[in-house]
């Protein structure tokens, strides 16, 4: 188990894009359609029918709260919400009775189908650990759509999740936002026009791993082979701007080329606080911008450097010790980050984790509140949904109840911040895909004629 | 509140001095009080708390001349939790093999390692899960050079050299994936060395006689595994696939073992079994996803149906990490709970159950019982929820950790413009 957890938290992420400008980012990255490039999404939403929630205590993912409110469904977008909103044309009523109603939560922070279920030497394929620069890679390339995480993820609420390489190397390869939804291919699951990632990693992962295999072997060689590869890196955007007959592309320098057109957003690897000084100073050094910074165990003691530099934090709320490097986390960790001003949000790197990351946040928000915050509880949902969205550059379109944006909604049978609080309906797009009271959810093709299945079988044959 | 505040806090900076713990008596008023006894929970409860027992507890209690009152109005008092798994104060930080004595790879003997002489009270771990409000665990060594992990021990959180209660509490072993692979591969060769190790101890001192070894074991582990081998010491074994389980029970009977396995993922398949062969678990009620072939059939509800069975059971946090994560203990209960355990039960299966099992006498609050109790600003198995005081047989205990100390550094409601290093 403790290896186990250790291989996971070797991975991690770092975004390019500005946590406030993610937006325009967006609209950059966006093409019209996907079918120019390999590896297109084939994501398509499940039919939903025009849907009115009605009586919901709405947490709306950017700060606000409203009681008593309604949410229009059609299309699968979001058409109106409020407290007084005209529904008269819906298919569909839901009642939630006061319940409260979130966006679907959104992990930075994943390894599902690249470490899935079950965890055995065959299905490591989240980390190309063979040379400390594998920009390269390509997460999805490595998604198994059968992890039977996905299933369980999505009982937990979380609606879109970004699987990102380890962080074996200084340069991983790239990461991709999926849409947490049944599918027999990854392109199914691909996030329609979510920039792709880079994911980088700081300290101990890639002296260890690289120490004894010609390096690095410290966090001196990690930063110089930072600043070799993107004095390369821009040697061969510059070739490839001016185009020609000369020009042949290289995929591991493509990668980097494209995160210096702000066009692949860096996912960051780091747990120190000086270490994450040194690679904004890189980032400035290079031109380039580092969106997050993932699992920053330190992020609480330089929120200002974070915040000057626009640069988010993705946190766990209470790990700590497996590595020395994690041996100075606090609990209220993401809310001080949150509290100096900078983009902070949770994330899981873990298939349980994953499943109840409302109680990871409940948990760091009380703990930061009780060290003198006052942090409300909309607020701190953003760590959730919309600072996890910006970091992607998904924002426009997930990460809050607005109109306009896709319907990925989640109804709880009680205040979410509440252990005992569980989804009752999951909704994507508009679409229900997980449905408590009916039993609807998705199955893994690995769980069937299991152990598991057959006992269930034998069970429901007793009862009846 | 006020008075309780002031009192706690008080407390809290006496201790930050010292770092030790002093005897209090004190009554607590008007809180809500968990007694995991037949007393049940007791709305608006007082305890009256002398020379480190509960001398009284009720309603309506006045304090006697000298003795401080702390009003408990919104607060819960319960027992103390009780962690059932970990390896607290067996490793500092994990991937530092110098600061991780968990297990002994090398190491020419097993079963007689003796965790008591790995624990390190002063880690900043067991400091770190203290004010998270357990006050007693298990600290269990992992298998290494072969099935057998050693001697586990049993201590509370107060981070005292003397504070391992029972050095010689239980004998860890594993069987399942991790047992077949020290065992040399396979799973035959795991239940055949446990069996060769028992028969080694059940026969001994004497089959060491002569000059010759026994089948499995060294002299010395033989003799360490004496009183396991007979049922006058628990034998915790980890093991997690049902038909692993199914041949525990056969273990059990063979030999008259007193077992408490320490996974049991599919137990749900077996609950029937593992009830009537008296088999106690520990699980972890977020184990839900097929993590390895040993789990193909886990579920969330596992817990519920091994209750539901009548399965004596403790709630453990594997999955979280068994060191520095114990703290999250009160999540996976309360998880348990949220998935359809009674609040009672699952609150018990980290409290009252362990200590029943390991002998602490801690579990429960009654007249007479050990002033061992945490003062909660609300419902702990809420993730929300905090621990305000923490009482080990009448002493309060520091409330400050490595991680308030850090915490109290960086908070960014100071005003301190020095830098951090002199705050």
């Amino acid at each position: 188990m403790k290896l186990r957890k250790i291989t996971l938290l070797s991975v991690a992420v770092l975004a390019l894009a500005s946590c406030d400008s993610t937006d325009n980012k967006t609209d950059k990255t966006s093409t019209k359609s996907d079918d120019s490039v390999a590896f297109a999404s084939t994501y398509k939403p499940l039919p939903s029918q025009t849907t009115l929630i009605t009586n919901a205590f709405i947490i709306d993912g950017i700060g606000g709260e409203i009681e008593n409110g309604s949410i229009l469904i059609k299309d699968g977008r979001i058409a109106a919400i409020g407290s007084d909103i005209d529904g008269g044309d819906a298919d569909v009523t839901l009642d939630a009775g006061g319940k409260y109603v979130t966006p679907g939560i959104i992990d930075i922070h994943s390894h599902l189908g690249n470490y899935p279920s079950p965890s055995i030497r065959a299905h490591g394929d989240g980390n190309e650990a063979t040379s400390p620069i594998t920009s390269e890679v390509s997460a999805e390339h490595g998604v198994w759509p059968q992890d039977p995480g996905f299933d369980e993820a999505l009982e937990g609420g979380v609606t879109t999740l970004h699987i990102l390489p380890g962080s074996a190397n200084l340069f991983g390869g790239r990461g991709v936002t999926l849409r947490n939804v049944a599918a027999r291919t990854v392109q199914e699951m691909k996030f329609p026009n979510a920039p792709y990632t880079l994911k980088m990693a700081c300290g101990e992962n890639p002296k260890r791993v690289y120490g004894s295999k010609g390096g690095p072997g410290s966090r001196m060689g990690n930063v110089a082979g930072y600043r070799e590869n993107w004095i390369k890196a821009a040697e061969y955007k510059a070739k490839r701007d001016k185009g020609g007959d000369g020009f042949t592309r290289n995929l591991q320098l493509e990668t980097l080329a494209d995160v210096l057109d702000g066009k692949i957003l860096i996912q960051m690897h780091c747990y120190r606080a000086d270490e994450m000084a040194q690679i904004l100073d890189i980032a400035k050094e290079f031109d380039y911008k580092v969106t997050t910074f993932h699992h920053a165990i330190e992020a609480y003691k330089i929120g200002d450097l974070l915040k000057e530099n626009d640069t988010c934090a993705a946190m766990w709320a209470d790990w700590y010790g497996f590595k020395m490097e994690a041996y100075d986390t606090i609990r209220e960790n993401v809310p001080f980050v949150h509290a100096q001003g900078a983009c902070a949000m949770i994330h899981s790197d873990d298939d349980l984790g994953i499943q109840r990351l409302n109680q990871e946040v409940a948990k760091t928000w009380a703990d930061g509140n009780r060290a003198g915050l006052n942090i409300s509880r909309a607020d701190a949902w953003t760590w959730l949904t919309s600072n996890p969205a910006k970091a992607l550059g998904i924002l426009d379109e997930t990460g809050s109840l607005e109109t306009g944006k896709r319907a990925d909604i989640i109804l709880w049978s009680a205040e979410p911040f509440s252990t005992y609080a569980r989804p009752e309906k999951v909704m994507l797009d508009g679409a229900v895909v997980f449905d408590k009271a009916s039993g609807l959810k998705p199955t893994s093709d690995f769980r069937l004629g299991q152990a598991y299945q057959g006992q269930i079988d034998k069970n429901a044959a007793q009862e009846n | 509140m006020k008075t309780f505040k002031t009192l706690s806090l008080s407390a809290a900076l006496s201790l930050s001095v010292s770092f030790s713990a002093f005897a209090q008596d004190m009554l607590i008023k008007d809180a809500k009080v968990v007694t995991n006894s037949a007393s049940g929970i007791i709305e608006n409860g007082d305890v009256l708390i002398r020379g480190g027992k509960i001398v009284d507890i009720g309603a309506n209690l006045t304090a006697p001349s000298g003795v401080d009152t702390m009003d408990g109005t919104g607060k819960w008092v319960t027992p103390g939790l009780f962690a059932p798994f970990s390896q607290l104060g067996l490793v500092e930080v994990s991937l530092e093999a110098r600061t991780n004595d968990v297990s002994a790879s090398e190491s020419s003997m097993s079963v007689s390692n003796r965790a008591a002489d790995s624990f390190n009270p002063k880690s900043v771990v067991v400091g770190n899960t203290r004010v998270e409000g357990i006050t007693h665990f298990i600290a269990s060594p992992g298998a290494g050079m072969n099935i057998f992990g050693g001697i586990g021990l049993v201590a509370n959180s107060s981070g005292a050299f003397d504070s391992v209660e029972d050095g010689e509490a239980f004998i860890f072993v594993s069987l399942g994936e991790r047992g077949a692979d020290t065992a040399g591969g396979s799973r035959s060769a795991a239940v055949n060395q446990l069996r060769a190790a028992l028969d080694d101890a059940g026969a001994y001192p004497s089959r060491y006689d002569g000059p010759e070894d026994g089948d499995a074991l060294t002299r010395r582990d033989a003799a360490a595994l004496y009183r396991a081998a007979r049922g006058q010491l628990p034998m915790l074994i980890a093991a997690d696939r049902a038909v692993d389980m199914i041949n525990i029970i056969k273990l059990k009977k063979d030999y008259g073992l007193d077992v408490i396995i320490v996974g049991a993922t599919e137990g749900w398949m077996i609950a029937d079994e593992l009830k009537s062969a008296g088999i106690k678990v520990m699980v972890d009620p977020q184990e839900n996803l097929p993590a390895s072939f040993d789990s193909v059939a886990a579920r969330l509800d596992n817990v519920v149906m091994l209750d539901k069975a009548g399965v004596d059971y403790a709630i453990m946090t594997r999955s979280a990490d068994l060191s520095h994560n114990v703290r999250v203990l009160s999540q996976h209960a309360g998880n348990a709970a949220g998935n359809g355990l009674s609040w009672d039960k699952a609150f018990a299966a980290i409290s009252a159950t362990p200590a029943r099992w390991f002998g602490t006498n801690t579990g429960q609050l009654s007249k007479g019982d050990k002033a061992t109790f945490v003062v909660w600003d609300g419902d702990p198995l809420e993730v929300t929820t905090g621990a305000e005081l923490v009482y080990i047989e009448g002493q309060a205990q520091s409330m400050r950790s490595r991680q308030t100390a850090l915490r109290d550094r960086y908070n960014p409601t100071k005003t301190d413009t020095l830098p951090h290093k002199y705050r």
